[in-house]
């Protein structure tokens, strides 16, 4: 009697594991496409959803990998032979497997399309190789900086005239913590590596300085450095940033200024949605991420292309989907219609932007943004480990000669970009 | 002489399945570990012979022996932690009563929860905004206001560490101890009752020097795995302050696969593996001396 009871028991199982594979069917037209997970989601769910909606006979399943696991599951995907017809690529990483050869070559089929005029250029820059074109934009993050209307009226600051130097950002910084209480003027991430090329870099280049090995192969130069340095330095002696702000690892990074309490940060345009679901009464406005002379403005272009790896078996409906992205209607009731950036820059005056005015606002960083271009980005720059994060922790957090830890950043940069 | 070739040969068929299995899944895999350790290989192109340059980048690779430096420095602290808390948890627990059973049981539970998992759990408790660590602190006036855990002191952020460590596996090493504890006669314990032996003369005299095998175990157990340190350093502090917490494995990894060098990975690895083998011969073979 037990052992029937046993048995209908594993026939039920069996049974509903066949309904349930049934109910998530993969046909064999589907294209299979990778992307990784973080705050886009959302949006990419919507392109992938209406893609899916005009194409039902070649519908695409989209997989989700984590962040930071996508290079090392891509590496593993070409390495056994069985990657997706479509990925997600950060595009920092483009050049590294655009140079390893790992990319479909796309130019011929774009050769005389209209829509790659206007797409993203950092995109498009870190998309191309040896003049060959290997992807087209996804998404664009671009940074820029936010800063809280309220806390600027409390500290008497016109809070329709946000900063346009350093110099200004100090000052207004120093009126903010001294409001008391548990508000600071600004915000600098002390673990992120990320964090800090997407908001401290921009600081950097607009102040006349470069960071990624230029085309000397040499890294980090330009006064601007150690000037962004000292200034970052000089405004955490001062007490302008939360203590806790040294353990920030990337984790809660994106939750800071929609807390109230942050006078001042650089984020991203991801960071609009964010802080208005987190802190729906907080009035704050978006300017441009300054330099050291007034006027000066930069802004790092980051966001993932989507690419073919070699090996997809599905080349031609690859591509029709990359035509699709670049699309007026999608890029209007797609990316314009979630407050997302176009990735085209002749698509911003639409109906839902105007709308909009901080949308607006952080698309004026488009023309500011750059991406920097590099095959060892990660190792160099990105990485908790990397030469960028322990050179901006030492200036930060000690007394140690700004010119001493410079020189020692720019070695530990050449000798990873020296290494095959 | 055939009588012994047959015996030999059936003593082979019976140990081939796992003769089989550690061919297959250790050997080999570090077979090719040493092969790839001679290439430089990114997975993503085809491999490039080297020869030894992965091992001389190694000897030069600064942030190699930093981080070497660390696992040992983790190692020498956790491990006593871990073998006299685990030690003095059993003997509180030693005797079968239904309160010490659960105990056990409460203490033993973390254990088999992921790293992964409780690691997060600890990160979150230490957090600076909303960790229970720091309101515990706040509320008992033992600092005045929340602790910075992780990013700010490297020797704090390790002991933070090894406190979640602790909690993790404590439970581990008091089992074992609580067996071996439990398997002393019952007489010698009695009859140093009868001649007058106290509590902690009995736990110095009988059970220490009964159970020394299993706290050598213990010991090498706790020594191997926090040479082999990695998630809860991936997870709580990824190597901050200044790259002083990044443990071996951890640095192994990023080479590996973040930074998609595989053979250099490789090459570190194996160094890692020799000094782990030099490290556990060196324990068993000073353990021996002592029991001779």
């Amino acid at each position: 009697m037990r052992f029937k009871a046993y048995l209908r028991a594993m026939a039920l199982g069996v049974a509903t594991s066949a309904v349930m594979t049934l109910t998530v069917p993969a046909f064999a037209d589907d294209l299979i496409m990778w992307e990784r997970s973080g705050g886009n989601a959302g949006m990419v769910d919507r392109l992938i959803e209406m893609w899916n909606e005009k194409n039902p006979d070649r519908r695409i399943q989209l997989t989700y990998i984590p962040h930071a696991e996508m290079v090392a599951k891509l590496a593993q995907a070409i390495a056994s032979g069985d990657v997706p017809d479509l990925m997600g690529l950060d595009l920092i990483y483009g050049p590294q497997f655009e140079a390893a050869g790992q990319l479909v070559d796309i130019t011929d089929y774009f050769k005389d399309d209209p829509t790659l005029k206007t797409a993203s250029p950092g995109h498009m820059m870190v998309a191309t190789y040896d003049d060959r074109l290997y992807g087209v934009p996804l998404y664009a993050d671009v940074s820029a900086l936010f800063y809280n209307k309220d806390l600027f009226e409390k500290a008497g600051l016109d809070p329709d005239k946000p900063p346009t130097s350093l110099a200004e950002v100090r000052a207004y910084a120093d009126k903010i913590t001294a409001l008391g209480g548990d508000v600071k003027g600004y915000f600098l991430p002390g673990s992120c590596a990320g964090c800090n090329i997407f908001t401290v870099g921009p600081l950097m280049w607009a102040s006349g300085a470069t960071i990624e090995p230029n085309a000397d192969g040499e890294p980090l130069v330009g006064d601007g450095v150690k000037q962004v340095l000292q200034w970052a330095r000089d405004m955490i002696k001062a007490g302008n940033v939360h203590d806790d702000a040294r353990a920030e690892n990337g984790e809660t990074f994106h939750l800071r200024f929609g807390s109230g309490k942050v006078g001042m940060m650089g984020t991203g345009n991801f960071n609009i949605t964010l802080a208005r679901d987190q802190n729906p009464d907080m009035n704050f406005g978006i300017a441009l991420l300054p330099g050291v002379e007034p006027g000066s403005a930069a802004s790092f272009i980051g966001g993932d292309l989507v690419t073919i790896p070699k090996g997809s078996k599905r080349v031609d409906d690859a591509v029709d989907f990359m035509k699709f992205l670049l699309s007026d209607e999608v890029q209007v009731e797609g990316y314009a219609k979630l407050l997302n950036l176009t990735t085209r820059s002749d698509m911003t005056d639409n109906q839902y932007f105007e709308a909009e005015p901080l949308v607006q606002d952080v698309a004026k960083a488009l023309s500011v943004g750059r991406t920097p271009y590099t095959l060892t980005f990660f190792e160099q720059i990105n990485s908790p480990q990397g030469p960028w994060l322990q050179m901006l922790q030492r200036a930060y957090y000690t007394d140690d000669d700004l010119d001493e830890i410079i020189a020692g950043a720019q070695d530990q940069m050449k000798a990873i970009a020296a290494q095959e | 002489m055939y009588a012994s070739r047959r015996a030999r040969l059936t003593g082979l068929l019976y140990l081939a399945p796992a003769l089989l299995f550690v061919l297959v899944f250790t050997a080999w895999p570090m077979v090719q570990m040493a092969w790839m350790s001679l290439h430089s290989w990114s997975i993503i192109e085809p491999p490039k012979w080297v020869g030894l340059a992965n091992y001389l980048r190694a000897w030069n690779d600064r942030q190699f022996w930093t981080s070497l430096g660390f696992t040992l420095e983790y190692t020498a602290w956790i491990t006593p932690v871990l073998i006299v808390t685990g030690y003095l948890l059993a003997l509180l627990v030693v005797p079968n009563t239904p309160l010490r059973k659960l105990t056990r049981a409460v203490v033993f539970v973390p254990v088999v929860i992921g790293l992964g998992v409780s690691s997060l759990l600890w990160y979150w408790l230490f957090s600076y905004d909303f960790g229970l660590v720091n309101r515990a602190l706040v509320d008992l006036g033992v600092v005045a206001k929340p602790v910075v855990w992780f990013g700010e002191d490297a020797n704090r952020a390790m002991w933070a560490v090894i406190t979640s460590i602790v909690w993790k596996v404590v439970g581990f090493g008091m089992l074992l101890f609580v067996a071996a504890m439990q398997s002393i006669p019952q007489e010698v314990n009695e009859a140093a009752m009868v001649d007058g032996a106290s509590y902690w003369q009995r736990v110095r005299r009988i059970t220490l020097p009964l159970t020394a095998r299993t706290v050598l175990l213990v010991t090498l157990f706790s020594i191997i795995g926090s040479l082999l340190a990695f998630d809860q350093f991936y997870l709580m502090t990824a190597g901050q302050p200044f790259n002083k917490t990044a443990t071996s494995v951890f640095w192994i990894y990023l080479n590996s696969f973040p930074y998609l060098k595989l053979g250099y990975g490789a090459a570190l690895s194996l160094v890692l593996a020799v000094i782990i083998l030099l490290m556990t011969v060196a324990q068993m073979a000073l353990a021996r001396k002592t029991h001779a």
